[in-house]
C-alpha cells in the first residue's frame, strides 16, 4: 500500500530522472571523448607492470625540469593575456554596437589564420631585422636589435597573441552579465569610479577571469608549434617532449605517463585558480 | 635504459601478431579490383604536395580515372595509430628515411607488389620490400651568398665550426640527427667512420658550436627563411629548401659538401581498402620522365637511372644525386639511428636545457 | 527648495525626452512624477541623480548648481527599480558602502548601518547575502542603504513594480512613514497614479517630455489643467460640447449651465464616474439624459455601469452600494442618468 504521499515524491522522483536524461547525452559524449581515452592512456602507462615510467617521469630532472619550465611558461602567458586582455573585455562591455562590431573583428580574425601562419608572421615581425628591430632602430631608439625571438619572449608574445580571445570573451561575457545599475548605484553612494570598479565590477567578473585564466593556462600548456618555432629551440614545453614521445620514438606508455602527469598538474592548478578566485569574490 | 626495453617488448608484441596473420597474395593473378572514386595520399605538404600533384597525381589521374586526395604532415605515430585501429585512411603515405626500417618491423606496411611496380631498372639503394623510394634529399650548409662571395663560404663542417674565419650567426636543426655526424665531421672524423657514432664525442664538439647557434630550427622553412630575413648567415637545411631560393634568385647559396644524404620513401598503410591502387601509384612514380620534371622543380630526384638524361643540364650539378655531389656526401646510416635514436634525442634535450 | 529643476532639455538624436522641465520640490516633501512610460520620467530621475547631463537647463540641490556635477558629488540616496544591491556583499556591506566611501570612522560605520537596519526592520539580518532575502526585504535593504548617510535627497525609480499587490501596500505605507520620520525631501517615480495619489505630498504629472500639472493629489483629480491629466488620474467621463451664454450643449444631456465667465466656443467637461447616478436617483438631478446599459460590472463597494446614450456617445457611472442593495441594472435595460452641473469641471486646455 502506498500513501498519496509517496505517489507525489514518485512523481517528483520521477521528473527527476527526466531531467537527469536530458543531460545524458552530453555525459555520454563527454565519456566518450574524455573519460575512456584517459582511462586508456593511464593504462597505457603502466601496461608493462611496473610504474617504472611513472618514475622516470616525476623523478628524472629532464622531465621535472620541464614540467616546471612549462607550468612557468603556462602562468606567465596566463598572466600576461589578463592584464591585456581584461582592459580589452572592459572597454568591449561598454562600446557602442559599432565599437563591438569593430573589437570582435579585430578579436575574431586571427581565428581565420591557422596557428603556423601566425606564428610565422612573428616570425617576420620579431626577427633581428624584422618590422619591429627596423622601426626602433630607424627611431634611433635602439643601436642593437633585441632579441625578441628565438627565447622566452618570443615564445610568450608568440602564445598571448594566439591566446587572447580565451581571456577576452570570458571576461567581456561576464562582464555583460553584470547589471549596469550595479555601478551606476555603487556611484550614486559615492564612489568614484575606480573603487566602484574595485569593490562591484571587479569582484563579479570573477568567474569571467576565473574561466579565462583557466582557458588559457590548460591550452598554453599544451601548445607545441609557437614555442618550438619562435623559441628557437631553447623553450622546450612538456607537450613538445609528449609529441617527441609519440610521433618520434612511439613510446607510447612513456608518452602516457608523461600525459597523466601533465594532465594532473593542470587539474591541480585549475583547482587553485578556482579556489583563489571564489576566495578573492568574498574578500 | 626502460625506453629500449620498451620498444623491444612493443617490436616482439607486433612481430606476433604479424606471423599471426596469414599473408595474403597481393592480387597475384586475375582483373584489377574496382575503381574507388578517389585515393588519399599522405606526404609533407607544401610545395612539394604541388609538385606531387603536377609530376605524378595528374598522370594517375589521367591513366586510372581516380582522384587523388592529398593530406598532410607526415606522422609516423598516425600511422601506427591508423593501422592499429584497422581501415587506415591513407593509401600511400610519405615516411621519413629513417622511420621505414621500423615500419616494417612493426609490420605497418604492404610489401611492394613488384609485379605491379617495376624496380628493375632501379640501384639496390631504390629497392626495398616494403617502401617505394621515391627520391634522394640532403641535409646541406646553406649560407647567404652576398657574405660569402665568390666561394668563399665554408666548406664542410670543420668550417661550419670555425667561427673566426666565417663569422655570423648560425642555425642548426634542433635534433639529433644529422647534427651528431656534422660535429663528428667537424672533429675531424674521415666520412667513412662516423658510424657507430661517439656520441661523447660529438657532443663535447657541440658545445664548442653552441654559444654561436642563434636559432635551433623545427620546421624545414625556418632556415630558409631565416636566411633571406638574415637573421642567420649559415644554416644548415634540406637542400631543396635552398634549390628553391636560388631559383628565386635570393642571396642564398648551398654546399653538399659533407651532406648527409637520406631517402624519402612513400609506403601503403597496412590494411588501406585501395592497396592495389596504390601499388598502381607507385608504377606511375617509377616513370623517370616524370621524376625529371619533379627533379626539375624541387631538385628532389627519383632514383631511376635515366631521370638525369631528362633534366636540363644546368639543373643537374644541384641535384644531390648527380655523381660529383654523391661523391662529396654521405649516406645516413638509419639502423644507428633506428636503435640508438631515443637515446641520443634524450641525451639531446638534457643537452639544451643546460642553458648556455 | 531643496530641489530646484529649471528648463531641462534632453534630447536622443532626433527624440526629445525632455523638453523644458521646470519643478521646485520643497525640504521634506514627498513629489511624485507620474507618467506613462516614455513620458520621461525616468531621464529626469537620472538627470537629478547625475547619470544625465542635460542639454539644455540646471539642476538646483539647495541652492547649488550640482548640472555637471558627477553623481557622487550629490549626495542623493537612490533605490533603483531592481533594488541593485551588490550581490556579492552582505546586507550590511551593502548598508555601508555609502558610508565607507565617504570614510566614516569604523565604530560610526557599524552604529549607523545598525540604525539603518533597525528603521527597515531588518535588525539581524546583516551578515545575509541579497539573494537569501524576499522581494520586499531586498527592497527594504535598498532604501536603508539610500538613506543611512544622511542624504539631501531621495529618488526612488518605480520601486515596487515587482512586488505583488499585498506587500507593495505594505511598502508604501512603510515608505512614506520612514520619509516622514527622516524628514527626507523624496522624489518619486511611478506610472501608477493610485500608488501617486496613496503617497504624494504633490503629484506631477508629466507626458510627452513634459510636466502637464503639478500639484496636491486631491487638486489634481478634482481640476485636471489639462484632458491628459484628467484622462490618466482616476476613470473619467469627458464631454465635448460648445459654450454660449454660460451654458454649453452636450449630446445626451441638452444644455448644461457653465461657471460664470466661461468664453463662447468649443469645451472639454469633465464628468467624474462618481458623480453619475440613474434610475429613480438621477430624477433629483438638474441635468438629465437616458441611455441603455451596456455593461455591468460589480466591484464590492461599487458597480460600474458603461451606457450608451440616446443622444449619442457613452458615459462611466460609478454608483455606491451597500451589502443589502440590488444591483442598481441590468444590462440592455434603458434607464434614466443625471448629475449635478456643479460636479462639471471644465479642463482648462481640453
Amino acid at each position: 500500500m502506498s500513501s498519496p504521499g509517496d505517489s507525489r515524491r514518485t512523481t517528483a522522483r520521477r521528473r527527476e530522472t527526466a531531467l537527469f536524461l536530458l543531460a545524458v547525452p552530453a555525459l555520454l559524449l563527454l565519456g566518450i571523448i574524455f573519460a575512456w581515452p584517459v582511462l586508456r592512456l593511464l593504462a597505457m602507462s603502466v601496461e608493462d607492470g611496473t610504474l617504472a615510467n611513472f618514475e622516470k617521469a616525476t623523478l628524472d630532472e629532464l622531465y621535472l625540469y620541464v614540467l616546471f619550465d612549462s607550468v612557468k611558461i603556462a602562468a606567465m602567458v596566463m598572466a600576461i593575456c589578463l592584464l591585456v586582455a581584461y582592459p580589452v573585455a572592459f572597454w568591449l562591455s561598454r562600446a557602442g554596437r559599432w565599437g563591438v562590431a569593430l573589437g570582435m573583428f579585430a578579436l575574431l580574425l586571427p581565428f581565420w589564420t591557422s596557428v603556423l601562419v601566425r606564428t610565422y608572421a612573428w616570425l617576420v615581425l620579431l626577427g633581428r631585422n624584422g618590422v619591429v628591430n627596423r622601426w626602433l632602430r630607424d627611431a634611433g631608439l635602439i643601436d642593437a636589435p633585441l632579441p625578441l625571438l628565438h627565447n622566452t619572449s618570443g615564445v610568450l608574445i608568440g602564445m598571448v597573441h594566439v591566446l587572447l580571445p580565451y581571456m577576452v570573451f570570458p571576461i567581456y561575457a561576464s562582464l555583460l552579465r553584470i547589471d549596469p545599475d550595479l555601478s551606476r548605484a555603487a556611484e550614486g553612494l559615492g564612489a568614484p569610479a575606480w573603487r566602484s570598479f574595485l569593490r562591484v565590477t571587479f569582484p563579479l567578473s570573477l568567474p569571467g577571469v576565473s574561466a579565462g585564466c583557466a582557458l588559457v593556462f590548460v591550452l598554453s600548456l599544451g601548445f607545441f608549434i609557437t614555442p618550438a618555432l619562435l623559441g628557437g629551440g631553447r623553450v622546450i614545453m612538456v607537450s613538445m617532449l609528449i609529441e617527441q614521445q609519440v610521433r618520434e620514438f612511439l613510446d607510447w606508455p612513456f608518452a602516457a605517463a608523461l600525459s597523466t602527469v601533465l594532465l594532473v598538474a593542470t587539474l591541480a592548478i585549475y583547482a587553485l585558480i578556482g579556489r583563489i578566485t571564489r576566495g578573492a569574490r568574498h574578500a | 635504459m626502460t625506453i629500449l626495453t620498451n620498444r623491444r617488448g612493443l617490436l616482439r608484441a607486433a612481430g606476433g601478431i604479424a606471423t599471426a596473420g596469414l599473408p595474403l597474395p597481393a592480387f597475384a593473378q586475375g582483373s584489377p579490383p574496382p575503381k574507388p572514386d578517389r585515393i588519399v595520399v599522405n606526404a609533407s605538404g607544401g610545395g612539394m604536395a604541388t609538385q606531387l600533384r603536377r609530376s605524378y597525381f595528374a598522370e594517375f589521374e589521367r591513366l586510372h580515372g581516380i582522384r587523388v586526395v592529398d593530406t598532410s604532415p607526415v606522422d609516423f605515430g598516425k600511422l601506427r595509430a591508423m593501422v592499429t585501429s584497422g581501415n587506415p585512411e591513407w593509401t600511400v603515405t610519405e615516411i621519413g628515411g629513417q622511420d621505414v626500417d621500423r615500419a616494417k618491423e612493426l609490420n605497418l606496411l604492404e610489401p611492394i607488389d613488384t609485379s605491379i611496380v617495376d624496380l628493375s631498372r632501379y640501384p639496390a639503394a631504390g629497392r626495398n620490400s616494403h617502401a617505394f623510394i621515391g627520391s634522394a634529399y640532403s641535409t646541406v650548409l646553406g649560407f647567404r651568398s652576398d657574405v660569402f662571395r665568390d666561394g668563399s663560404h665554408p666548406k664542410g663542417w670543420a668550417e661550419f665550426w670555425d667561427v673566426r674565419r666565417f663569422p655570423g650567426a648560425r642555425s642548426l636543426r634542433n635534433h639529433p640527427v644529422d647534427n651528431l655526424e656534422f660535429a663528428l665531421l667537424a672533429d675531424g672524423v674521415p666520412m667513412d667512420q662516423i658510424y657507430p657514432i661517439d656520441m661523447d664525442r660529438a657532443f663535447r664538439k657541440l658545445d664548442e658550436i653552441r654559444p654561436h647557434i642563434s636559432v635551433w630550427w623545427s620546421t624545414g622553412a625556418q632556415p630558409a627563411q631565416m636566411l633571406v630575413d638574415r637573421e642567420v648567415v649559415l644554416a644548415t637545411g634540406w637542400n631543396g629548401r635552398f634549390f628553391e631560393l636560388a631559383r628565386r634568385n635570393a642571396p642564398v647559396g648551398s654546399e653538399f659538401m659533407q651532406g648527409s644524404l637520406k631517402s624519402s620513401a612513400y609506403g601503403i598503410p597496412r590494411g588501406t581498402r585501395q592497396a592495389y591502387w596504390g601499388q598502381q601509384l607507385f608504377q606511375v612514380m617509377t616513370n623517370p620522365r616524370l621524376q625529371a620534371m619533379y627533379a626539375t622543380e624541387l631538385s628532389y630526384a627519383g632514383l631511376h637511372p635515366d631521370t638525369a638524361s631528362f633534366v636540363a643540364e644546368d639543373i643537374r650539378p644541384l641535384l644531390p644525386t648527380a655523381p660529383v655531389n654523391l661523391e662529396r656526401q654521405f649516406w645516413l646510416n638509419v639502423g644507428w639511428w633506428t636503435e640508438n635514436g631515443a637515446r641520443a634525442q634524450e641525451r639531446w634535450n638534457r643537452w639544451m636545457l643546460q642553458r648556455g | 527648495m531643496e530641489l530646484s529643476v529649471k528648463g531641462i532639455v534632453r534630447r536622443f538624436g532626433p527624440v526629445t525626452a525632455l523638453g523644458g522641465v521646470d519643478l521646485d520640490v520643497a525640504e521634506g516633501e514627498f513629489l511624485t512624477i507620474l507618467g506613462p512610460s516614455g513620458s520621461g520620467k525616468t531621464t529626469l530621475l537620472k538627470t537629478v541623480a547625475g547619470f544625465e547631463i542635460p542639454d539644455e537647463g540646471r539642476v538646483l540641490l539647495g541652492g547649488e548648481d550640482v548640472t555637471l556635477a558627477p553623481p557622487r558629488r550629490r549626495d542623493v540616496g537612490m533605490v533603483f527599480q531592481n533594488y541593485a544591491l551588490f550581490p556579492h556583499m552582505s546586507v550590511a556591506q551593502n548598508v555601508a558602502f555609502p558610508l565607507e566611501m565617504r570614510r566614516r570612522p569604523r565604530d560610526e560605520v557599524k552604529r549607523r548601518v545598525i540604525e539603518a537596519l533597525r528603521l527597515v526592520e531588518l535588525e539581524g539580518y546583516g551578515d545575509r547575502l541579497p539573494r537569501q532575502l524576499s522581494g520586499g526585504q531586498q527592497q527594504r535593504v535598498a532604501l536603508a542603504r539610500a538613506v543611512v548617510f544622511g542624504p539631501r535627497l531621495l529618488l526612488l525609480d518605480e520601486p515596487f513594480g515587482a512586488l505583488d499587490r499585498k506587500l507593495r501596500e505594505s511598502l508604501q505605507l512603510e515608505v512614506r512613514r520612514l520619509q516622514r520620520q527622516l524628514r527626507l525631501t523624496t522624489l518619486f517615480i511611478t506610472h501608477d497614479q493610485e500608488e501617486a495619489l496613496i503617497m504624494s505630498d504633490r503629484i506631477a504629472v508629466m507626458d510627452k517630455g513634459r510636466i502637464e500639472q503639478v500639484g496636491a493629489p486631491g487638486d489634481l483629480y478634482a481640476h485636471p489643467a489639462t484632458r491628459f491629466v484628467a484622462d490618466f488620474l482616476g476613470e473619467s467621463n469627458l464631454l465635448d460640447g460648445s459654450a454660449s451664454a454660460g451654458h454649453a450643449a452636450i449630446p445626451g444631456f441638452g444644455a448644461v449651465p457653465l461657471p460664470a465667465g466661461q468664453p463662447d466656443g468649443g469645451v472639454t467637461l469633465l464628468l467624474r464616474p462618481e458623480a453619475l447616478r440613474i434610475a429613480a436617483d438621477a430624477a433629483a438631478m438638474p441635468c438629465r439624459g437616458q441611455g441603455k446599459v451596456l455593461e455591468t460590472v460589480f466591484l464590492g463597494q461599487s458597480a460600474k455601469l458603461r451606457m450608451a446614450l440616446d443622444g449619442g456617445g457613452e458615459v462611466l457611472a460609478r454608483l455606491p452600494l451597500r451589502p443589502s442593495d440590488p444591483p442598481p441594472a441590468r444590462e440592455g435595460e434603458t434607464v434614466a442618468v443625471g448629475f449635478a452641473p456643479e460636479d462639471l469641471h471644465v479642463v482648462p486646455r481640453g
